[in-house]
């Protein structure tokens, strides 16, 4: 019962990420590809998605995507701004945009 | 002369930029740097586009102010964002700039912050990192890479959010007025 709702969560979640995901590459790509951290093989090919592909790839019992930052700074600044240090946002900022874009290996 | 033989598809291209850095508060001679219409065309448009004539006078071209404490943080958000872009994506040039740039005001927008860099001054930094009179260095402590001048030392270099000197976003009124020259006047 908890397991099936959980499931429908991360389909839900899943699909309006692959879904906002799709509208932001369409609408400007360049821009969506610096939203989204992603490389442009990736955009290209969600871009490409059916409707169909959309739903059969949300599916799952996984998310996904995943945390952007693989640092713990960053993960301090974001999730303590507002409250301690001086423009944390704009800290996470400057990092965040110098990770390499999740691309694809063949 | 070249405006003859230019295309009427890129006249139009090009006139739809200049409109467009004029709309973001880019100054005359950024129009006519980036674009190959004369300097007439570009004054009526900068009129149309922002209802007053371009203010005069040169540039900014100080290399000290992307050193100060504020600046130096909007302009490093500002090369990372356009850095991104030139290396994962397909735009280059002007387009690239201003596509960072729109992508920076929201940054702004977002979290509430001043709009300290203009369009003129993102474009003179650019510049000036061609020219090799500035460039950006990583930070010892956070590995975030930030605006620095060439000749300096950087091997220790600790940018301004790791050690934040102790009068920084203190001056609330004093960093508006010394950044306020001409280019942030007509944006206000």
């Amino acid at each position: 019962m908890r397991t099936e709702q959980l499931m429908e969560q991360i389909r839900e979640a899943n699909l309006s990420y692959l879904m906002l995901a799709q509208s932001m590459i369409r609408e400007d790509k360049d821009a969506a590809i610096y939203r989204l951290g992603v490389s442009e093989d990736v955009a290209n090919i969600l871009e490409r998605l059916s409707p169909a592909q959309l739903v059969r790839m949300a599916a799952s019992n996984m998310l996904l995507f995943r945390f952007r930052f693989d640092d713990r700074l960053i993960v301090d600044m974001l999730s303590d701004h507002g409250a301690g240090k001086l423009m944390a946002g704009s800290h996470a900022a400057v990092l965040m945009s110098a990770r390499p874009a999740a691309g694809l290996t063949n | 002369m070249v405006a003859r033989s230019r295309s009427v598809l890129s006249d139009a291209e090009q006139v739809q930029l200049a409109a467009e850095l004029a709309a973001l508060g880019a100054r005359l001679q950024v129009l006519e740097t980036e674009t190959d219409l004369s300097r007439e065309r570009l004054l009526r448009l900068y009129k149309e586009v922002r209802g007053a004539s371009p203010p005069k006078g040169m540039l900014p071209f100080s290399t000290d102010w992307f050193m100060s404490w504020m600046p130096n943080i909007h302009s490093s958000i500002f090369i990372n964002i356009y850095n991104y872009l030139r290396c994962h994506t397909a735009s280059e040039g002007i387009r690239a700039a201003l596509r960072a740039y729109r992508l920076y005001l929201e940054h702004v927008e977002v979290h509430g912050l001043e709009r300290v860099l203009s369009f003129t001054r993102a474009w003179s930094l650019l510049r000036f990192v061609d020219g090799k009179l500035l460039k950006t260095a990583p930070c010892r402590k956070c590995g975030g890479h930030y605006v620095v001048h060439s000749m300096d030392l950087h091997q220790n270099y600790v940018c301004g959010l790791c050690h934040v000197p102790s009068r920084a976003g203190k001056t609330r009124k004093a960093p508006v007025a010394s950044t306020a020259d001409l280019d942030e006047v007509i944006v206000a």
